[in-house]
């Protein structure tokens, strides 16, 4: 079938590109645009690996295909801090432990630093209930929390 | 339901992005009978992946949304776009001022991914028996707005459901909006029973709409959901909360009467037998809560 020419902005960079109209944002990301922060999971919408945001919102881009960027805006977590320069919840996130097998974490810092910005006084049962789109099978969520928490404080 | 198929990409289609009404009715006709309508994606794209469907096109409404988008009041109707996300209707303050009910089911629909993307026009489209959205809107006394090549058409939502998975929808139309009346003094409320708190279906859920006047009931609706093949309004049990007392007993007889209405089947989140014991726990929690926000004693 046809490719589809698509302009939209990754990590705040212009791009134009042609992509399959068969395949997800999440493995045009990771395979195509070398964005390999972007983890594929489940596939299917429920484990929030692949998060990223889209026009600040986050969304599972398993579930988004390629065409649909067109004229919108993408961030990975490679467009949120650098190895050298961490973002506030990354930064957290070392300082509490709060990863393990790291599969899940860049869906997890994506929807995490949403939080810190769109819904900082969010309380405990908040937090938990924005982030029950990320699963983490390996560090029971607490160390995360407490991570954003400190992040929010500053 | 298949095997995922997770090696194997989805199958091929041509992907089309109409700009205009206009447009999206040819790129239907274009295509006879093998489209696909896209819209948030949650629904489809995992039915692309199970191979459920296998459409030779996709016909993506993401460049409609001056047309199928927003959210406004006028002349006593809250207007809901098709194209609105769950994360919009959670945040409106139209929504949780005339539609309370909307906005709490719309705030437990799925994760907070789904909810960005996710739209109310998909979700009944796609008319599950369990949509979150639907009891709310049926309690509400709510009408869908259907919009085809030779012009559009409005049914309460309770009959745009037909079935399992079926919908009144012909070849060609779309969810265009919902429409919900904009009454002041009419509370609403939702509430649902489900195997984990988030990111899951409804086991049960039910809404309510009414107002409270001197101690009574006005006009009131009690609509259910994933106890039928489609989501339902409870006819009887709204007849007899219509002008009853406000009160623990009356709870009760409506409540009785909800679960009598509910025709479940047992699958893999609950037994039937269970379900409508559901439907009476929550009928009857919901009105309380009616009752005791009301401020009566």
């Amino acid at each position: 079938m046809r490719k589809v020419r698509v302009s939209f902005t990754l990590n705040g960079l212009k791009k134009t590109d042609e992509v399959e109209p068969n395949q997800t944002l999440c493995d045009y990301l990771h395979d195509v645009a070398g964005t390999t922060s972007v983890k594929k999971g489940c596939d299917t919408g429920e484990c929030g690996a692949c998060t990223v945001l889209l026009d600040d919102m986050p969304v599972t881009s398993c579930l988004v295909l390629a065409p649909q960027v067109e004229g919108r805006d993408v961030v990975t977590v490679e467009g949120l801090g650098t190895k050298l320069v961490p973002n506030p919840v990354q930064q957290a996130f070392v300082e509490h432990d709060a990863v393990q097998c790291g599969y899940c974490i860049p869906g997890m810092i994506v929807t995490l630093s949403w939080v810190r910005e769109h819904v900082p006084r969010a309380s405990d049962a908040e937090i938990k209930r924005l982030m029950s789109g990320n699963l983490c099978r390996c560090t029971g969520y607490l160390q995360q929390i407490e991570a954003l928490k400190a992040a929010i404080k500053g | 339901m298949r095997p995922f198929q997770y090696l194997a990409p989805i199958p091929s289609f041509d992907y089309v992005a109409p700009r205009t009404l206009a447009e999206l009715f040819e790129a239907f006709n274009g295509h006879g009978k093998g489209f696909a309508i896209i819209a948030g994606g949650t629904d489809l794209m995992v039915a692309l992946k199970e191979r459920a469907v296998a459409p030779e096109a996709v016909v993506d409404l993401c460049r409609l949304r001056g047309e199928l988008g927003g959210i406004d009041v006028s002349k006593g109707v809250l207007r809901v776009g098709a194209l609105a996300t769950f994360s919009q209707i959670e945040s409106d303050p139209l929504v949780r001022r005339y539609a309370n009910a909307l906005r709490q089911a719309a705030a437990n629909v799925g994760t907070l991914q789904i909810r960005s993307i996710a739209t109310l026009g998909g979700n009944l489209a796609t008319a599950s028996p369990a949509a979150d959205s639907a009891p709310p809107l049926i309690a509400l006394g709510a009408s869908v707005t259907l919009l085809g090549r030779s012009g559009q058409r409005t049914l309460p939502v309770q009959s745009f459901f037909t079935g399992p998975k079926k919908n009144a929808l012909l070849r060609g139309e779309i969810v265009s909006s919902v429409e919900i009346p904009a009454g002041e003094g009419v509370s609403s409320v939702w509430t649902r029973a489900a195997v984990r708190n988030e990111n899951v279906l409804s086991t049960v859920s039910v809404a309510i709409a009414a107002s409270i006047h001197d101690g009574r009931f006005g006009s009131s609706r009690v609509a259910l959901g994933a106890v039928a093949p489609t989501p339902i309004l409870a006819e009887n049990s709204s007849r007899a909360m219509t002008g009853s007392e406000a009160t623990a007993g009356q709870a009760e007889r409506v409540a009785a009467l909800a679960a009598e209405e509910a025709r479940p089947i047992s699958d893999i989140r609950a037994s039937a037998h269970y379900r409508k014991h559901l439907v009476f726990v929550l009928t009857r929690r919901l009105i309380l809560q009616m009752v005791s926000e009301a401020g009566i004693p």
